[in-house]
């Protein structure tokens, strides 16, 4: 198995842990996240609310609630975030990496122009003059598909509608021409019509300019023929991550059968029944011990309630997953990780 | 639960609580510890033994503080006690105050419910009292009806009643308002109450926390136009003491005697002081109370 | 753009008719003031060795002995021509009088505002970018004390320190900066310090809370996730939603600056608004009275109606109605 250099690597993070304190003693909301991504990859995060996505964008973004102790390894295009503390780490990625939020509603000033908003960091990243900015900030929001482009720059944020709204932000991360595009929970305060509209935009954008791009979700639907792989995570730690297709159709971990076997599917009878997860997502502040989906997990065994299972992977590398109990017809297919690269919750 | 409830809740929790709590508490029990020593002292003034009556020069002209019971504060010019002065005007000064928030609080009380209950014609009336009073500086105004019938005790009493009505009756019609659609009221309603019970049963025990959290603030404000107008010589009529007049009438003996106007100063910055920290203690612990309750 | 300026010159219009109820109240009470005196007010104003030859003069020159209506409407008309009647004693033009007074008071007035405007929201911009931090507590805790030191207190101790001890500055006096623009600085730097303590400490405190609910909003966040540097964020980002609140704050301090020129202004012997006031007080001088009352309750109407049209200007979002 090849592991791409770091210095091929868009962003690169290596045992990823985060944890805060709070009266009651530390949670810890990141459990040993590993992750890699490559230029121009599509990447889905899945998992349901509470399993870490955004605290996991934010810990990589230094956006993280103040008090937090991370620890482990992220890089970017290379240089390694890890030893800056959080002022300089947003310094350097805001020109990197462009973020769109979940509520658009909200992420606008109302107050300042959507123009002077979406220009703001290429004035102060790329030093661009006034009518450069503008220029750019025009032909963005012409990318993004926003009419009359050269009116709406003068406009106000309360003049667009939730999709426009939206559309105006991916023009903001777009500024200065990050090499990765987080989406974090983009689509999910928007109407389902809207949705496609912007996620088929964010998809041109990534290949036209050339972009990584990060999708977090909890609706796999959405990473379905969007994304090249798929990370799945659950109660902070990663339980499955390979190509999107192949985990699609050959799921390994429980948690992600289950996921797949909930979405709603079209060739599915009228008034089928959904299939729903029994039980609750873990609480951060008293995990269990063994794997977190466990408590849930139709399939568990014993071991699987009092110890963390070690990432298994497939032969060529590229699928992993963490479970005893995985679902396969072909066990022998599989082989545990070399120890150097395994999740170590075995102690 | 979202995974952005962590550190949502972390936001939403304001940074500015964190300042507050260690010395919060210390500040409040000192304010109403202040407050009601300063009260006992004022009302029982007449019994301290030893204390000579304020308008009686006892002593060397304007002697600093030393350690004995008239002496503490020092002496005036006219060798009078300042101690004696500042508990005696302190008593005049609350009195007046007190009588005029009683005044006030109960006027404005009945007009704001009636307002906000009826609504109409009344409720113009109310809004119009108050949006003028808050158009004319308090002073003017005391000024005006001072020119008019001269400066005394009750016409103090009356003309600073006044000010605050438009304010208690704008906070209890705001709350007789918000109460209007709840579900208690229209249960009440639909019992059968009158009137007249449905204000005094239901809606005024709700209005109580907002009124009282807003007293000592007001009070203070009272306190601060009455001390101004002794000051400028139209309030309490002098030879009787005033924190007011007696720091006006120290500032000729600033340059040679500057220690003496340290007792009023003290007394009237205290007592706003005070009753301001009780006022923002009350009015937090409702908010608080509030947030529990909605949830 | 045209049509803009129109319609909020018709808000503006809208709203000072909403004031006229008011005005006409207030003028109307300042009017019966001498009504409400205990017997004649003749009496009052010429003093109980008052012969009723002289009483019937000045209630012929007055009117005080006609009913309250017929001389507001008296007034109200003179008040057209721009006749605000005479002052008792100097016989003067009361509209002379307060012009000149006015400037006074207006003069400080303002410069007590920007001065105070300059301190309370930079400092506030500055504990908010560090809160719960040292500069935050202790500003807190003084702008608390600052708040609870009445304007009297205020201005001996000020003039204590600047005027006895130190001597920089002048402790009475005026000279208008037509006449001596130095000079008049000299004379202004007390009564607009001593005015400026409340209004910082007021400004401060509006501003900082203002700022720490604006930083935790999500554009803020937005702007955080873009690596723009704090200061950028704290003037560009928050400063513009915190202008309604501050614009309140500058509506309501018209009341205190005009209260506290009471007192600065007899401390300092500054001939304003405030001193004349006092001086009417004394004398029973109603004409004075009664056109300072009615200047007040203008003043007061455009200025609400100036901070309502004020949010409208800010916030994009709102509509002029």
């Amino acid at each position: 198995m090849t592991t791409p250099t770091s210095i091929e690597l868009v962003l690169d993070c290596n045992s990823l842990s985060a944890q805060f304190r709070t009266a009651s003693g530390p949670i810890q909301v990141l459990h040993d996240i590993s992750l890699t991504l490559k230029p121009c990859t599509a990447l889905g995060i899945v998992g349901e609310s509470g399993a870490g996505k955004s605290m996991l964008i934010k810990t990589i973004m230094g956006l993280g609630p103040a008090g937090m102790q991370v620890s482990g390894h992220i890089s970017l295009a290379g240089t390694d975030l890890s030893s800056m503390n959080e002022r300089r780490r947003r310094q350097f990625l805001g020109a990197k990496v462009g973020m769109v939020f979940q509520n658009p509603m909200t992420s606008l000033n109302p107050f300042v122009r959507i123009g002077r908003q979406i220009e703001e960091a290429s004035r102060y990243y790329l030093k661009l003059g006034k009518a450069d900015a503008k220029a750019l900030a025009v032909d963005l929001l012409g990318s993004v598909g926003i009419p009359d482009a050269t009116d709406c720059y003068d406009h106000f944020p309360h003049q667009f509608s939730g999709g426009m709204k939206q559309r105006i932000m991916i023009a903001t991360a777009l500024a200065c021409q990050p090499e990765l595009l987080i989406a974090d929970e983009a689509t999910t305060a928007l109407d389902v019509t809207v949705q496609k509209g912007i996620l088929d935009l964010l998809q041109i954008l990534q290949s036209k300019r050339r972009m990584s791009m990060i999708l977090v979700t909890h609706n796999l639907g959405i990473v379905a023929g969007r994304t090249d792989e798929i990370l799945v995570l659950y109660g902070g730690h990663v339980v499955e991550h390979g190509p999107t297709d192949v985990v699609f159709a050959n799921p390994r971990h429980r948690y992600t059968e289950a996921l797949l076997g909930a979405m709603p599917r079209i060739d599915q009878p009228a008034h089928t029944t959904l299939r729903t997860i029994p039980g609750r997502p873990p609480d951060p502040a008293n995990p269990a011990p063994g794997c977190p989906f466990a408590p849930r997990c139709p399939a568990a065994e014993g071991r699987c309630h009092s110890s963390m299972p070690p990432m298994t992977v497939s032969g060529d590398g590229a699928h992993r997953f963490a479970c005893y109990v995985p679902v396969s017809t072909h066990p022998s297919d599989f082989r545990p990780m070399a120890p150097a690269v395994a999740t170590g919750a075995e102690q | 639960m979202t995974a952005a409830a962590p550190d949502a809740a972390i936001r939403a929790r304001p940074k500015t609580a964190r300042l507050r709590l260690p010395r919060g508490q210390f500040f409040e029990w000192f304010a109403c510890l202040f407050l009601i020593v300063l009260l006992i002292s004022t009302m029982l003034v007449d019994f301290i033994p030893g204390l000579v009556r304020p308008n009686f020069p006892y002593g060397d002209f304007s002697q600093p503080p030393e350690w004995s019971l008239n002496g503490l504060l020092g002496t005036d010019a006219l060798g009078r006690s300042i101690l004696s002065r500042v508990l005696h005007g302190g008593r005049t000064s609350l009195a007046i105050v007190a009588v005029a928030t009683a005044l006030s609080l109960s006027l404005g009380m009945i007009l704001g419910m009636l307002a906000g209950f009826y609504r109409g014609a009344l409720e113009r009336v109310v809004d119009l009292y108050t949006n003028t009073m808050s158009a004319l500086p308090p002073v003017l105004v005391l000024l005006a009806l001072i020119s008019v019938a001269g400066n005394s005790v009750p016409t103090m009493m009356l003309a600073l009643g006044i000010l605050d009505i438009g304010t208690y009756a704008r906070i209890a019609k705001g709350g007789v308002i918000a109460q209007n659609d709840r579900d208690y009221v229209m249960a009440a309603r639909a019992m059968g109450a009158s009137d007249r019970r449905l204000l005094m049963r239901e809606i005024l025990p709700n209005l109580i926390p907002t009124l009282t959290a807003i007293v000592p603030p007001l009070m203070a404000g009272l306190m601060i136009t009455e001390g101004s107008l002794s000051f400028l010589g139209y309030g309490i009529p002098s030879p009787a003491p005033s924190w007011g007049g007696m720091i006006a009438s120290s500032t000729d003996l600033l340059d040679r005697f500057p220690i003496l106007i340290l007792g009023p100063i003290l007394a009237i910055v205290l007592t706003v002081y005070c009753l301001n920290t009780v006022g923002d203690s009350l009015a937090k612990r409702i908010n608080d109370r509030g947030r529990e309750i909605a949830g | 753009m045209r049509t803009a300026q129109f319609s909020y010159l018709k808000a503006l219009g809208v709203r000072l008719a909403a004031g006229i109820p008011v005005f006409i109240v207030v003028t109307f009470l300042a009017t019966s003031l001498s009504s409400l005196v205990p017997g004649s007010a003749a009496q009052l104003i010429l003093g109980d060795n008052a012969s009723p030859e002289q009483i019937d003069a000045l209630n012929a020159r007055y009117g005080y002995d006609r009913p309250v209506l017929a001389r507001y409407l008296d007034w109200l008309i003179k008040l057209m021509h721009g006749d605000l009647g005479k002052t008792l004693f100097s016989q003067q033009s009361v509209a002379e009088l307060l012009f000149d007074r006015a400037v006074v008071t207006f003069e400080i007035a303002v410069l007590a505002m920007i001065v105070s405007l300059l301190i309370g929201v930079t400092l506030a911009m500055y504990s908010a970018s560090r809160p719960g931090g040292i500069v935050d507590s202790c500003l807190h805790a003084v702008s608390s004390i600052m708040l609870s030191i009445p304007t009297f207190v205020i201005v001996v101790l000020l003039g204590y320190i600047f005027a006895i001890v130190l001597r920089w500055l002048p402790a009475t006096g005026w000279v208008s900066f037509a006449q001596d623009p130095i000079g008049n600085l000299h004379y202004v730097a007390l009564p607009v310090m001593c005015l400026s303590v409340h209004q910082s400490a007021y400004f401060y405190r509006v501003s900082r809370s203002e700022f720490a609910a604006i930083l935790q909003e999500d554009y803020v966040m937005v702007a955080r996730a873009k690596g723009l540097p704090m200061r950028y964020i704290l003037t560009r980002h928050a400063l513009r939603p915190a202008l309604p609140q501050i614009l309140t704050v500058i509506g309501l301090s018209m009341t205190y600056l005009l209260g506290g020129s009471f007192i600065v202004e007899s401390y300092f012997a500054v001939p304003g608004i405030g001193w004349t006031v006092l001086n009417s007080v004394g004398t029973h001088d109603f004409p004075v009275m009664q056109a300072i009352l009615s200047l007040t309750v203008v003043i007061f109407v455009v200025i609400f109606a100036l901070v309502d049209l004020g949010y409208a200007w800010i916030d994009p979002r709102v509509k002029i109605s």
